[in-house]
């Protein structure tokens, strides 16, 4: 035993000293990481838990250009259709005018010096990165343009269902993708979801124009 | 709601510059003026005398100047420090970035109080900047035309290495963000804003060689530890405190995958 420590020990001196220290694995990494995370922030305790993981961020978090299993997959739709939640009205399609202003609005649940954005609601932050209406300039592209989504899909049950659902929990059509699950994370309610599906698929809409 | 005092920062800035480049000012032409100005001036330059004099001025309760600091290279050898860092200190045992390397040293040598040089490390828009914004530009400043050269040869670099890499894909809060939902891609923009991409050798060059950098929208020179605390306000996240591991992991990451960059700073960002 004391020689195997004494071995370890120099061996790792040796390592050192030669200059080609090795990755550590996996686990120790995120191990050590994590950590890291936990004592980076100075926040309330409602606060830090912004910081937890939940299990799809935890499968969504790999490294480079790791691929997703076939289990991982199947895990991440079935959590992601157990959060959609719907209106307790049963009404998925909403105002599209209230719809058309939070598309723009990209605020909302910040935090500045322990304080949280002093805010009615939510911005929902599509502007950020979707193209909306066109001749929009102010327009990100991480997401692809929605400029007239509903003219082109209409605007059936069926479109209305997957709209919502799709915004609710972007990861039950494309687990992993870089949109962010806005309903199932808090960031929206069910209504205001409704309100961005009108403002998708009503005809009326000036993203339909 | 800064914009009248950060339009006159601006103006005064611009002045400043035009007393210091006469040369330009022979050309006869005022637009030309104005447009080389653009290109070659950027008003950081003024944050870098002042740094140089914040360094070698004896400061702080001891009354000592920062020449005893040790920025990896020796005490008071600056020339390609910075292309170095984050790396690995014997003395505090830890990996440090520039910034925590600089708020060791002005505890250790110089008696200031660390909680206090936290307090104001991050200036306000449109004000005179930090004097560790300011000598975080003069010592980096000291390694323009160097190459970044991270290296990982001991272990501590390289667990913090891994960490930054890790931390670069983590995803968290409501918004589902990790940092390469943003710098993943080539091409890519939240809004009009161009976001670099720096999963890519020339974007994460283009992040190690350019900070500290003058913001032009805040009329400040700025820091690579505000540039996180932005994108982690982005990102909702809570307050990010000031140089911590988790900050200098991510920019091991970056200046590693950022090696061979030619130093140039200040930057000059939007
Ligand atoms: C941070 C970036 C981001 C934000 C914010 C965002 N999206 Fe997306 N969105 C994407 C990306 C990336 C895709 C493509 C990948 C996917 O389908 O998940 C996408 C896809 C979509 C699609 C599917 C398009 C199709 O052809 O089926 C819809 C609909 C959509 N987004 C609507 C919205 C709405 C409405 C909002 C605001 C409430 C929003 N997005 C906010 C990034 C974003
Ligand atoms: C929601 C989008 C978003 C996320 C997530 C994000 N960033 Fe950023 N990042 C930005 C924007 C926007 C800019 C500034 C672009 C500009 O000023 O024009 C930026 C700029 C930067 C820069 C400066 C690049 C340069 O040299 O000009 C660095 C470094 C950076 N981000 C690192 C990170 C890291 C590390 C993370 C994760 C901890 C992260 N970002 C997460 C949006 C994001």
């Amino acid at each position: 035993m004391k020689n195997f420590t004494l071995w370890t020990l120099s061996a790792a001196a040796g390592l050192l000293f030669a200059g080609c220290a090795t990755y550590p694995d996996q686990a120790t990494t995120r191990q050590m990481a994590e950590k890291m995370v936990f004592e980076a922030f100075s926040a309330s305790p409602a606060h830090l838990k912004r910081l937890e993981q939940d299990r799809s961020q935890q499968i969504c978090s790999k490294v480079g250009d790791a691929k997703l299993s076939q289990d991982e997959a199947a895990e991440l739709v079935k959590l992601a259709r157990e959060s959609i939640k719907y209106p307790a009205s049963g009404q998925i399609v909403g105002n599209w005018k209230t719809g058309d202003m939070l598309a723009h609005d990209g605020a909302g649940d910040r935090i500045r010096d322990g304080k949280t954005e002093n805010r009615q609601e939510n911005g929902a932050l599509c502007q950020n990165c979707h193209a909306l209406a066109p001749g929009e300039i102010n327009v990100g592209n991480l997401g692809p343009a929605l400029t007239g989504y509903g003219k082109q899909r209409g605007n059936s049950e069926a479109v209305a269902k997957y709209t919502y659902d799709k915004i609710y929990n972007a990861w039950v059509y494309f687990p992993c993708s870089n949109m962010p699950r806005l309903g199932a994370t808090g960031h929206l309610t069910p209504e205001q979801i409704a309100h961005m599906v009108a403002y998708l698929i009503d005809p009326q809409s000036p993203i339909n124009k | 709601m800064n914009k009248k005092r950060g339009i006159c920062a601006a103006t005064l800035a611009t002045l400043c510059l035009a007393l210091v480049t006469p040369v330009f000012a022979q050309s006869g032409d005022p637009l030309a003026v104005g447009r080389k100005m653009l290109v070659e001036d950027n008003p950081g330059e003024l944050w870098i005398d002042q740094g140089k004099a914040l360094f070698y001025e004896k400061r702080g309760p001891r009354k000592v100047s920062l020449e005893q600091c040790d920025f990896g290279m020796g005490p008071g050898k600056l020339e390609g420090a910075a292309a170095r860092l984050p790396r690995y200190f014997a003395d505090t045992d830890r990996v440090e970035d520039l910034e925590t390397r600089l708020l060791t040293c002005m505890t250790r040598l110089q008696g200031f109080d660390r909680d206090q040089l936290i307090k104001t490390a991050i200036s306000a828009p449109a004000s005179k900047g930090s004097d560790i914004e300011a000598l975080a530009l003069y010592i980096t400043s000291r390694s323009n035309g160097v190459r970044v050269n991270v290296s990982l040869s001991h272990q501590k670099e390289y667990d913090m290495y891994k960490a930054g890499e890790y931390l670069f894909y983590r995803r968290s809060g409501q918004t589902d963000f990790g940092c390469v939902q943003c710098h993943g891609e080539a091409g890519k923009r939240i809004r009009l804003q161009d976001l670099i991409h720096m999963t890519s050798k020339a974007g994460a060059q283009e992040v190690s060689s350019t900070w500290p950098a003058y913001r032009g929208s805040h009329y400040v020179v700025r820091t690579m530890q505000w540039r996180l605390n932005d994108c982690v306000w982005q990102m909702r996240l809570p307050d990010l405190k000031y140089a911590t591991d988790y900050s200098i992991a991510l920019t091991t990451f970056l200046n590693r995958q950022g090696n061979d960059a030619v130093i140039q700073v200040p930057g000059f960002k939007r």
